[in-house]
This record gives structure tokens, sequence and C-alpha cells, in this order.
């Protein structure tokens, strides 16, 4: 009896640390951004999972290709905050493409600001400039975005920020599946997932391994939060097998913006 | 070894151990120092950078305009001058006063764009637009940075005792790149 008494005492320091590891790590974040989920950020709910998908696939492929991060968030408001300032600060937190190369695209949507913005990364405003980048708003996506047809707009804007990209690095992209006929892959798999499932089992060894004397084990999961939203989805990215495309990149604040 | 041996040798060690805390002391302050100043210039050599992108689009953006709205004389002279100006600025304050009456001036342009809806619709003018709209952006997003560079750079020379390394190796106060007020506002139309 008193034994157990004693484990109950050893496993109560653990639930207090993991209780506060859980409030604290939203802070830990870029504070007020959502974390991002794939390449495809669809916070306000407006692409049907079916584009959702063939969006996220298309990123991958760009990403896997060419190593320029392609990135879609769309909110429902931006709570006061200009489209232009809102999507560099939240292109610096997420860290899209790699750091150093800055190869990176955001495609921001804000629903009730009816505003679209997209950011260009360092490494990307050479291949697109301003002045293409809105002509691509112009011509493939706000037409689309005034019919409230979000996945089909962003869809078309992005295989034609793609197909500038490939073109650019040399690469022969299939992008007329993408843009012509309806998904056939399964959606892809979320990281967030599988990252519980390992903080989990974590925990589970953390705790087993305490009283054979692998007590470090424990830490490991604070060491994977130690390195902040950058680290958590690009060194996560492997393991879902999904978009690995924010790794700490860096955006000078080109682009264009449109209303809609 | 005799009484006044030790004693010399203990004061030997505490002064040695008091030079090298003073030097490591300075060393570290310094460094970061320098650090913080190199930070401070490589940001605002990025704020050149779009600043200068703007001058060069000004004159490409001013004879579209003008094609359109020839008599609006007075803005563009104004823009020129403005542009003149930035041009001929030399210590940084001074480049961003000028350039602070450069942004105003083009606010006024902007508003001339606004009444010719045929200039607007042009597909040359719409590129020039998106280019000049990037720039500022540019800008905005470089001056940020460069004013967060700033405030750590004025904070940790203003700070004791760093002040006094501060001083004594000349790190001065580096200028912010304030907006002012009435550039934030849309400018108003004279009658």
């Amino acid at each position: 009896m008193p034994l157990r008494g004693i484990r109950y005492w050893r496993v109560l320091p653990f639930l207090g640390l993991i209780f506060a590891l859980l409030l604290t790590s939203p802070q830990a974040q870029a504070l007020k951004f959502p974390r991002s989920v794939d390449a495809v950020n669809d916070f306000a709910e407006v692409i049907s999972p079916d584009y959702e998908a063939r969006m996220n696939q298309l990123s991958k492929t760009l990403w896997d290709q060419t190593g320029t991060a392609l990135v879609v968030a769309t909110f429902q408001d931006l709570g006061g905050e200009s489209p232009d300032e809102f999507a560099n600060r939240l292109y610096e937190a997420w860290g899209i493409g790699k750091r150093g190369e800055e190869k990176g695209i955001l495609i921001l949507v804000a629903l009730k600001e009816k505003r679209i913005r997209i950011e260009t990364g360092y490494g990307v405003e050479g291949i697109l400039p301003d002045a293409k980048v809105g002509g691509i708003m112009d011509q493939y996506i706000i037409p689309f975005l005034r019919q409230g047809e979000f996945g089909e707009g962003l869809l078309n804007g992005m295989v034609a920020l793609s197909q500038v990209v490939a073109k650019d690095a040399g690469v022969e992209l299939d992008l007329d599946r993408y843009a012509s006929k309806p998904a056939v892959q399964p959606k892809v798999k979320k990281g967030l997932p599988i990252l519980s499932l390992l903080f989990l089992l974590f925990i589970v060894f953390g705790l087993l391994g305490r009283g054979m004397g692998f007590f470090p084990l424990f830490f490991f999961p604070f060491l994977f939060m130690g390195g902040g939203v950058r680290g958590m989805s690009g060194g996560f990215g492997g393991f879902s097998g999904g978009f690995g495309g924010f790794g700490g990149g860096m955006s000078g604040g080109g682009g264009a913006t449109r209303g809609f | 070894m005799g009484r006044g041996t030790k004693v010399a040798l203990i004061i030997v060690a505490v002064v040695l151990a008091l030079v090298l805390g003073f030097y490591s002391y300075i060393k570290g302050t310094y460094n970061e120092l320098v650090t913080l100043d190199e930070g401070v210039k490589a940001s605002w050599a990025q704020v050149e950078n779009q600043l200068q992108r703007r001058m060069d689009l000004i004159p490409n953006y001013v004879e579209t305009v003008k094609g359109y709205a020839r008599h609006e004389k007075e803005v563009f002279l104004k823009v020129t001058e403005a542009r003149a100006k930035v041009a001929g600025a030399g210590s940084i304050s001074k480049k961003i006063a000028a350039n602070n009456e450069l942004t105003a001036t083009l606010g006024r342009l902007l508003l001339v764009v606004e009444r010719y809806p045929a200039l607007k619709a042009n597909q040359n003018f719409i590129r020039l637009q998106d280019e000049l709209a990037g720039t500022e952006n540019r800008i905005a997003v470089e001056r940020r940075r460069y004013n967060e560079a700033v405030r750590s750079y004025n904070v940790r020379i203003r700070k004791f005792p760093t002040i006094i390394l501060a001083g004594i190796f000349g790190f001065t106060r580096a200028p912010f790149f304030e907006v002012p007020e009435e550039a934030k506002e849309p400018p108003k139309v004279k009658f």
C-alpha cells in the first residue's frame, strides 16, 4: 500500500508539467498567429476538401521539385490589421521557405476585408515581380473569388504561380491534372495527429522509463517544443510525408494586394 | 615562504582576477555593441535599397500619369522636386526627412490618379502601380526591421554601465525612421 501511494505522488508532478506545457505552448508561438497546419491553411473554411487536397498535393510537389514553398492561408478577418503587414508578419512567423534561400510564396485571403495578398519571399522576387503577381491575381484568381469560388480561384492561381517557379527551376511539372481533372488522390494527411501521437508516446515512455532509469526520455518533447513553431512543422514534415516548406524563410514585403 | 610573500601573492592574484574580469567585461560589451551597430547598418542598407528602388520607379510612373493627366502640372513638379531633394540628402536623418516628404507628395499624386478612370484601366499603369505599391510595402517592412534594430541598439547603449563604454568608444544613438502623422493619413484634397 505505501508503495502505491508513492507512485501516485510521482505521477502528479508530471501531470502538472503536461498541463503547464499544454497551457503555455500556444504562447510560445508567434503570438497571435495560429500554427500552420499544412501548405493550405483554410482557417476561414472556404475551400472544399477536394480542392484542399489538390492544393496541398500541388504545394508538396512544387516543394519537392523546386524547393519553393507555396503556402495558402485564409482568415475570417485580420483583426483590424492591414493585409500587407499581416501577410509579412505571418510569413515570418511561419518561416515559409528554407532559411538562406527564402524561396516562398504566401497567398493570404481575408474574408471580411475582401482582400487577397500574395507575398513573395526574397528568393522569388526576381522571377515574380510585383506586377507579375498582380497580373496573375487579376487574370486567374479574382474572377473566381468574386463569385465565391475560393477553391477554384486559389488553385488556379497556385497553378499559374507554380508554372513560373517550375519554368525558372527548369522542372517539368504535370500541372494539368491539378487544374482540370477532379482530384483522385486521397486527402494529404496532416502533420498534427502524428505529432500528438509522438508526443503521447514520449510521455508514456517517459512515465514508464522513469522507474527503469530512462528518465531523460521524458524531456524529449520539451526539446522539440523549444524549437518553436518553425522547427515543429519543418521537423515533423518527414514523419507525415507531408509538406516541409516551413524552414525559417523571410519576406521583404514584395508581392501585390487586391480587393475582390 | 614568508608572510609578506604570501600576502603579496594574494594581492597579485586578486588584481589579476580583477583585471581579467574587467577585460572580459569590456570585450563582451564592446563586441556586443559592434554586433548591434552592424545590425543597424545592415538594416539601414536594406531600407536604402528599397528607397532607391522607389526613386528609380518614379520617373516612369510620372510619365505614364502625365500621358493621361497632362494639366496636373503642380503635382508633377512637387514630386520631381521632392525626388531631387532625396537625391541630394546626405546624412541618415536628412534622408529620412526627404523621403518622408517624397512619400507625402506621392500620396498627392495617387489622389490625382483616382480622378482618371482611363488611366487606372491602362495595363502599363496597372503594372507600374503594382510595382510602386510593392515598393512602398517593402519600404514599410524594411523600415520596421530597421526601427527594431535601432531600438535594441539604442536601449543597449543607454543602459548603465554600458553607457560609459559606449561613450568612451563613441557609440552614439541611431535615428529612428519615423513616419510623420500626416503621411499615414490620406492627403486632403484642395479645392
